[in-house]
C-alpha cells in the first residue's frame, strides 16, 4: 500500500514537505496512504466528514476543535500539504533539534505545540481563553452531569489558577506558564492515532 | 569563567560525537598536550571557515550550525581535560592536577550519561562526521573511521539525509546509521580499555569500567565484521527488538490478567475513587483468602481425604446412631448438623494418627502448623501491603497549584477509540471534577474555629456516650441471657430466648445512621469523616464480637465439663469391659470391644461445636448481606423507578430516592467477616473455602448492584488508592482474632475422642512430640535452651531496642523527605519564575545579554556569584542546575551543584585558553550570541 501511494506522490513534492515539516520519507508516504484512505471523495482533499470518521476524533469531546485545526480560516477542504502541516505539530521533538537556532521555528517546537493546544480552547481565536470558552469546553467534556453553577466555579477556579495579569482570561503566555506540557504530549498521541490507525 | 564551566557537564553530554572525534585525534597520549596547544589557532580559523560553509549550504544544514559553533570550542577543551587527566603529569601545574582529580568524578557521571545517550546520539554523530568530512579533515587516521565516513557520504548522496528523524526506526531493523553509531561506540570502548591504565581513578572503578567496556566490545564486535558476524549481529538486534515488543505485550497481558480491573474501573469512573477503594480492598481480600485456602486445602484437607481413613471407619467419622435418621434432612444440614458435622469441613473429623498414608504425612503436626501459619502469613501480608502502600505515599490528596487547569486541559485521553470507554472516561472526568470541587470547598471554607471545635467536641461526646450506652446494653443483655440459660428453656418466651441477637441487630441497625447524623455536626471533609465513621462503627462491632466470644466461651466451658464426665464414664466402662472380658475368658489379650462406630459413646467435641458456630455465623451474615442488597438497593430502586410514574411526589428526587453505596458499612463488614474466618479456620478448615466462594460471588453481585441500583454520593470524594486505613483496621482485627485462638491452643485441652490432637494433654504437644521423636536430639536441646527465660528476656529486649532504633530512623527519613519535598517545590517555583522572566525578554535584549558573560569571564576568582545579567542568560539556557547556591531541581542536581561549586580549577585552566581570545578579537560578538542562543534552545522552543 505504501509503495503504491508513494507513486502517486511526486518526489519534489515529498522533498518540499520534508523540508517544511521535518517528516522522513517513509513517514510521508505512509501518511499519504493514510490520507488517501481517509479521502472518501477521492478528490485529493479531506472534508470535515472525512475526519469525523476517525473514531478517536469522533468520540473526543474536543474532536471538533481538533478537526477545525486542520482547516485554514473559512475553508472546509484541506489538501495533503495542509494536512501534513498540521500533523507536523505532533511530531515529537528530537534531541538533535533541541539546540537549534531558533530563527525559524519548526512546526513541532514546544511553543508551536502549545499554541496548537491553546487554539483548541481558544474558540474565537482572539488569543485569549475566556470564561465562556472554558465553559463551552467543559460542557463538552462533562455533559450535563454537573450543574451549571459548579461548572462556572470550575471555570472560575481554572482561570484564577492560571491568570496572572488579572484580566479574567488565560492568555497564551499564561497558558505556557501553567506548563501544560502534558496536554501537548497527549496531542502527540493524536498523531500516533491518526498515523497508525 | 563561571558560566562556561558550569555548563560543561551539559555540553559534554550533548556533544558526545564531538568529543569522540577529538579524542581520536590525540592518538598518542604523550604528545597530546603539545598538539592540543598547537591546534587552538587552527581551530579558530576552522571555525570561521565553517561558518562560511554553513552559509553556503544554508538550506541544507540550518540546524547544524548552532551545534557546531558551540561544539568547536568545547572540542579543544575536551582535549585539555582528557590530556590533563590521562597524562596527569610532569609539566602541568599543581592546581591543574588537583582539578583534574576532582573533575574525574564529574566525568564518570558524564560517561554514564553518554553511554545512555549514545543510542539517541546516533544521528547526531553522523552529522558531525559529515561536517568533518566536508571540511576535508585529514586528521581521521583510523581506517575504521574513514570507512565510516565514506559510507556516510554514500548514504547521504544516495538517499538525501534519511537520518533527520530518529523516530523512523520502522522499516529496516538495522539501518546504516545504527551500524555507524555502533562502530563509533566500539571504537571508543576499545580506546577506553587502552587508556584505562592511565586514568587517575580508583581501582574499583577502573575494573567496573573495564568490564563494561569489554562486554560491550564483545557484544557488538560482530556489527563491524562482514558476513557471518554481521548477520549474527543483525539477528541479535532483531531479537532485541522482538524481545522489547514481547515484553510490552507481556506487560499488557499482565495488566489484562489483573482480575476485575475493568469492572472496578467502571465503578470508579461512575462512583468515584472512594467506592472503588472498597472493591479494590475486596479484591485484595479475595487474593489473600485464596492463598489461605490453598494452604488449608493442600496441607490439611486433601491429605486427610486421600490418605486418611474413609467415612464410617471410626466413631469420629460416623454419624451417631440416634442422629442418623435426620442426618440428611435439609434443616439439619442447613444448621451444619448431620453429615456436615462429621465431614472434613470440621475439626472433629480429623484423625489423631501420627502419620498417614504412604508419604508418612504427619497430619496432626501439619494441622497445627497450618492453623498457626495462617495467622503468620496474614500478618506478614497485611504488614507488607501496608508498608508498600505507605511508600506509594500520600493519602491521595495530591497538592499542586494547577489542579483544575490540569484537569481541564489534560484529562481527555486522546487515544480512546471505543465508545464505551469514552462513556466511562466522561463519567470519570465528571467524577474527578466533583472530587476536586469537594476538596476545594473544604480548603476554602473559612469558619468560626471556636464554634467548630465546640461542635466537634460535642459530637464526640455524644458518640462516645452512645457507644458506652450500647456497650452497657450488650453487657447487660449477655448477663441476662446467662441467667436465662440457667433456667428452664420451656418457661422462656421467644423474645427472652433471642434477646442478645435482637439487641445486637437493633444496635447495628440504629447506631451507624445515628453516628452519621451526629458526624454532620463535625463537618469534616468526607474523606476524614469516613475514617471517623469507620472507627466508630468498628468500636460498635467490637461489642458484637465480644458478645459472640463470650457466649462461645460459656459454651466451651460447659462442653468441657460434660466431656470430662463422659470421658470418665467411657473409661470406666472400658475398664469394666476389660476386666469382665479378662475374667470371663481368662486371658490378658483383650480384643477391643466390638461396637459399631455409630454406637460408640462420644464426647461433645467442643472444637467442632465452635467451628459450627463460626460457619453458621458466616452463612447467616452472607444471607443478611445479600438480602439487604437485594431489598435495600434493588427492590428499592425498582420501586422508585417504576412507581414514580404513578405517585404523588417525585420518588427519585424526594424521599426514598435511590440508595447510596455504604462504604463504611461494607468495609467493616468485610473486615469483621475476615476476623471470623481467621478465628474459625482452626476449628473449621472448610470455612476458608466457604469464604472464598463468598468473596467471589460478592464481587460480582456487589459490582452489579452498585452499577444497577445505586447513585453516586452527593459529595463524591477522592479516596486514597492505598487503603491503608482499611488495612490498619484489618490488622487490629487480625490481632484480636489471634488472641482467642492462641489462647485455646495453649491452655484448653483438646477433646479426647475427636480431632487431630485427641489424646494429647495440650494441642501444642504435637510439636514437642515431633521434636522428641523425629528430629535429632541436639535440636531438642536447642529448643530447650531457646525456651529458657534467660534467653528469651534478652531477645525481647533486643527486639524492643531494634524497634526503637528503626522507629527513630524512619522518623529521620520522614523528616528528610519533607525537607526534600519543600526544596523541590521551591526549585519548581523558581524555575517557573525564571521562565516567565525569560519569555518577556526580547531578542535584542538577549543578544545583549549574551555578550555579558564574556566580560564576566575576565574576573575569574569569584565564581560563586556571577553577575546578575549573567544569571538571566543562564536562566534562558539550562535551568536551575547551573546556578550554584540554589536548591537545584532535586537531589541529583544538587549533587551536581555541590560538585561544581567548590571546584577551583575552572578559572585557572581555562583562562589562557581560546575563551579569552574571541572577546579580545574583533569578532567578539560572534561566538557570544551563537553560543548563548544555541544553548538557549530547548526552553524557548
Amino acid at each position: 500500500m505504501g509503495s503504491r501511494a508513494s507513486t502517486l506522490l511526486r518526489e519534489e513534492e515529498i522533498e518540499e514537505i520534508k523540508k517544511e515539516t521535518g517528516f522522513s520519507h517513509s513517514q510521508i508516504t505512509r501518511l499519504y496512504s493514510r490520507f488517501t484512505s481517509l479521502d472518501k471523495g477521492e478528490n485529493g482533499t479531506l472534508s470535515r466528514e472525512d475526519f469525523q470518521r476517525i473514531p478517536e476524533l469522533a468520540i473526543n469531546p474536543l474532536g471538533d476543535r481538533i478537526i477545525n485545526a486542520f482547516f485554514p480560516e473559512g475553508e472546509d477542504q484541506v489538501n495533503f500539504r495542509g494536512f501534513m502541516r498540521t500533523l507536523a505539530h505532533f511530531r515529537p521533538i528530537e534531541d538533535n533539534e533541541k539546540n537549534k537556532n531558533s530563527a525559524s521555528e519548526p512546526l513541532n517546537s514546544r511553543t508551536n505545540k502549545l499554541l496548537f493546544a491553546f487554539r483548541l480552547y481558544d474558540l474565537d481565536r482572539d488569543d485569549k481563553i475566556s470564561r465562556d470558552e472554558l465553559l463551552q469546553v467543559l460542557r463538552m467534556m462533562v455533559g450535563v452531569n454537573i450543574s451549571d453553577e459548579q461548572l462556572g466555579s470550575i471555570a472560575d477556579r481554572t482561570i484564577q489558577e492560571a491568570d496572572t495579569n488579572g484580566d479574567n482570561s488565560i492568555s497564551f503566555n499564561e497558558f505556557i506558564k501553567a506548563s501544560f506540557w502534558a496536554s501537548v504530549t497527549s496531542c502527540v498521541l493524536i498523531y500516533a492515532a491518526v498515523l497508525f490507525a | 569563567m563561571p558560566p562556561k564551566r558550569k555548563n560543561d557537564a551539559i555540553v559534554k553530554v550533548e556533544d558526545v560525537g564531538m568529543e569522540v572525534d577529538a579524542v581520536l585525534d590525540s592518538g598518542s597520549e604523550d604528545e597530546a598536550r603539545r598538539r592540543a596547544k598547537n591546534r587552538r589557532p587552527q581551530r579558530k580559523a576552522k571555525r570561521v571557515s565553517d561558518d562560511e560553509e554553513d552559509e553556503e549550504d544554508e538550506d541544507e544544514a540550518p540546524r547544524k550550525r548552532g551545534r557546531k559553533k558551540k561544539a568547536k570550542p568545547r572540542d579543544s577543551d575536551e582535549d585539555d581535560e582528557e590530556d590533563s587527566r590521562s597524562v596527569k603529569s610532569k609539566g602541568s601545574k599543581a592546581s591543574r592536577r588537583k582539578a583534574a582529580k576532582e573533575e574525574s568524578d564529574e566525568e564518570s557521571e558524564d560517561d554514564r550519561q553518554k553511554r545512555k545517550k549514545r543510542g539517541r546520539a546516533a544521528s547526531k554523530q553522523e552529522k558531525e562526521e559529515h561536517n568533518k568530512e566536508k571540511k576535508g579533515n585529514v586528521k581521521g587516521k583510523e581506517g575504521m573511521k574513514d570507512k565510516g565516513g565514506e559510507k556516510d557520504k554514500k548514504k547521504k548522496n544516495g538517499k538525501m539525509s534519511s537520518s533527520s528523524s530518529s523516530s523512523d526506526s520502522d522499516g529496516e531493523s538495522l539501518s546504516e546509521g545504527e551500524i555507524e553509531a555502533l562502530k563509533e561506540q566500539v571504537e571508543e570502548k576499545k580506546r577506553t580499555i587502552a587508556t584505562l591504565r592511565n586514568q587517575p581513578w580508583r581501582m574499583k572503578r577502573r575494573l567496573v569500567v573495564l568490564k563494561e567496556a569489554q562486554e560491550f566490545v564483545e557484544k557488538f564486535e560482530g556489527a563491524l565484521g562482514k558476513g557471518k558476524g554481521r548477520k549474527l549481529y543483525a539477528f541479535k538486534v532483531m531479537m532485541t527488538k522482538k524481545l522489547i515488543k514481547f515484553k510490552r505485550d507481556f506487560d499488557n497481558f499482565k495488566t489484562a490478567c489483573i482480575p476485575w480491573e475493568r469492572k472496578i474501573k467502571e465503578v470508579e469512573s461512575h462512583f468515584g475513587s472512594s467506592v472503588a477503594s472498597y472493591f479494590i480492598f475486596l479484591r485484595w481480600m479475595y487474593g489473600l483468602n485464596l492463598v489461605l485456602f490453598g494452604f488449608m486445602f493442600g496441607l490439611v484437607m486433601l491429605p486427610e481425604i486421600l490418605m486418611g481413613l474413609p467415612y464410617g471407619s471410626i466413631p469420629r467419622k460416623t454419624v451417631p446412631r440416634e442422629e442418623q435418621d435426620t442426618a440428611m434432612d435439609y434443616a439439619v444440614l442447613f444448621d451444619f448438623g448431620g453429615y456436615c458435622k462429621y465431614s472434613f469441613l470440621f475439626y472433629g473429623y480429623y484423625n489423631h494418627e501420627r502419620k498417614v498414608g504412604v508419604l508418612q504425612f504427619r497430619l496432626p503436626l501439619s494441622y497445627l502448623l497450618v492453623g498457626v501459619g495462617i495467622f503468620g502469613y496474614s500478618l506478614m501480608v497485611v504488614i507488607r501491603t501496608m508498608a508498600r502502600n505507605a511508600n506509594e505515599g500520600g493519602d491521595g490528596a495530591e497538592e499542586g497549584e494547577f489542579t483544575f487547569s490540569w484537569k481541564m486541559f489534560t484529562s481527555w485521553d486522546y487515544l480512546i477509540g471505543n465508545p464505551e470507554t469514552a462513556d466511562n472516561k466522561y463519567a470519570s472526568i465528571t467524577t474527578s471534577f466533583k472530587e476536586s470541587i469537594v476538596d476545594e470547598q473544604e480548603n476554602q471554607k473559612d469558619e468560626n474555629i471556636h464554634l467548630r471545635r465546640f461542635l466537634r467536641v460535642l459530637a464526640n461526646f455524644l458518640i462516645t456516650s452512645c457507644l458506652g450506652g450500647s456497650g452497657y446494653l450488650i453487657y447487660f443483655v449477655v448477663k441476662r441471657s446467662q441467667e436465662f440459660a440457667a433456667m428452664n428453656k420451656e418457661n422462656l418466651s421467644w423474645f427472652e430466648k433471642n434477646e442478645v441477637e435482637f439487641v445486637m441487630s437493633l444496635l447495628g441497625l440504629v447506631c451507624p445512621p445515628l453516628f452519621e447524623t451526629i458526624a454532620e455536626l463535625e463537618d469534616y471533609h468526607p474523606r476524614i469523616a469516613l475514617k471517623w465513621q469507620l472507627g466508630r462503627i468498628f468500636a460498635l462491632f467490637l461489642g458484637n464480637l465480644y458478645t459472640f466470644l463470650f457466649a462461645l466461651f460459656d459454651e466451651v466451658t460447659a462442653k468441657l465439663e460434660s466431656e470430662k464426665s463422659i470421658k470418665n464414664s467411657t473409661e470406666w466402662a472400658l475398664n469394666q469391659y476389660y476386666s469382665n472380658y479378662s475374667s470371663f475368658f481368662n486371658t490378658t489379650d483383650v480384643p477391643p470391644p466390638a461396637v459399631h462406630p455409630a454406637d460408640v459413646i462420644r464426647g461433645p467435641c467442643w472444637e467442632t461445636a465452635v467451628g459450627i458456630e463460626f460457619v453458621k455465623l458466616i452463612v447467616s451474615d452472607i444471607q443478611v448481606t445479600y438480602l439487604t442488597i437485594m431489598i435495600g438497593d434493588f427492590v428499592r430502586a425498582v420501586t422508585v423507578r417504576f412507581l414514580n410514574y404513578c405517585w404523588c411526589w417525585d420518588l427519585e428526587a424526594g424521599f426514598p430516592s435511590y440508595g447510596e453505596f455504604d462504604i463504611s458499612g461494607n468495609v467493616l463488614g468485610l473486615i469483621f467477616n475476615q476476623g471470623m474466618i481467621w478465628m474459625g479456620a482452626f476449628y473449621a478448615p472448610g470455612l476458608v473455602g466457604l469464604n472464598v466462594l463468598r468473596l467471589l460471588s460478592s464481587m460480582y453481585y456487589q459490582c452489579w448492584a452498585v452499577m444497577c441500583c445505586n447513585v453516586p454520593h452527593e459529595r463524591v470524594f477522592k479516596a486514597s488508592r492505598s487503603n491503608n486505613f482499611y488495612m490498619g483496621l484489618l490488622l487490629l482485627v487480625l490481632f484480636l482474632s489471634l488472641l482467642p485462638v492462641v489462647y485455646t491452643i495453649m491452655t484448653l485441652s483438646p477433646s479426647f475422642d475427636c480431632g487431630p490432637f485427641s489424646g494429647q494433654e495440650k494441642m501444642y504437644d504435637v510439636i514437642m512430640e515431633t521434636i522428641e521423636q523425629d528430629l535429632p536430639s541436639f535440636i531438642g536441646n536447642i529448643f530447650v535452651y531457646a525456651t529458657n527465660p534467660g534467653l528469651i528476656l534478652p531477645a525481647v529486649l533486643l527486639m524492643v531496642l531494634a524497634i526503637y532504633y528503626l522507629n527513630a530512623v524512619s522518623k529521620g527519613y520522614q523528616q528528610a523527605n519533607i525537607d526534600l519535598k519543600k526544596k523541590m517545590q521551591m526549585a519548581r517555583d523558581e524555575e517557573k519564575n525564571r521562565r516567565n522572566n525569560k519569555d518577556s525578554t526580547n531578542q535584542v535584549m538577549k543578544d545583549l545579554e549574551d555578550l555579558l558573560p564574556n566580560k564576566s569571564l575576565i574576573p575569574p576568582p569569584t565564581e560563586e556569584e556571577p553577575p546578575p545579567p549573567d544569571v538571566v542568560v543562564e536562566k534562558g539556557s539550562k535551568s536551575p542546575k547551573t546556578k550554584p547556591g540554589t536548591a537545584g531541581k532535586g537531589v541529583n542536581l544538587q549533587k551536581d551543584v555541590s560538585l561544581a561549586a567548590p571546584n577551583p580549577r575552572a578559572p585557572v585552566t581555562r583562562a589562557p585558553g581560546p575563551r579569552r581570545g574571541p572577546p579580545g578579537r574583533a569578532g567578539g560578538p560572534q561566538p557570544g550570541p551563537g553560543r548563548g542562543r544555541g544553548r538557549g534552545g530547548p526552553p524557548r522552543q
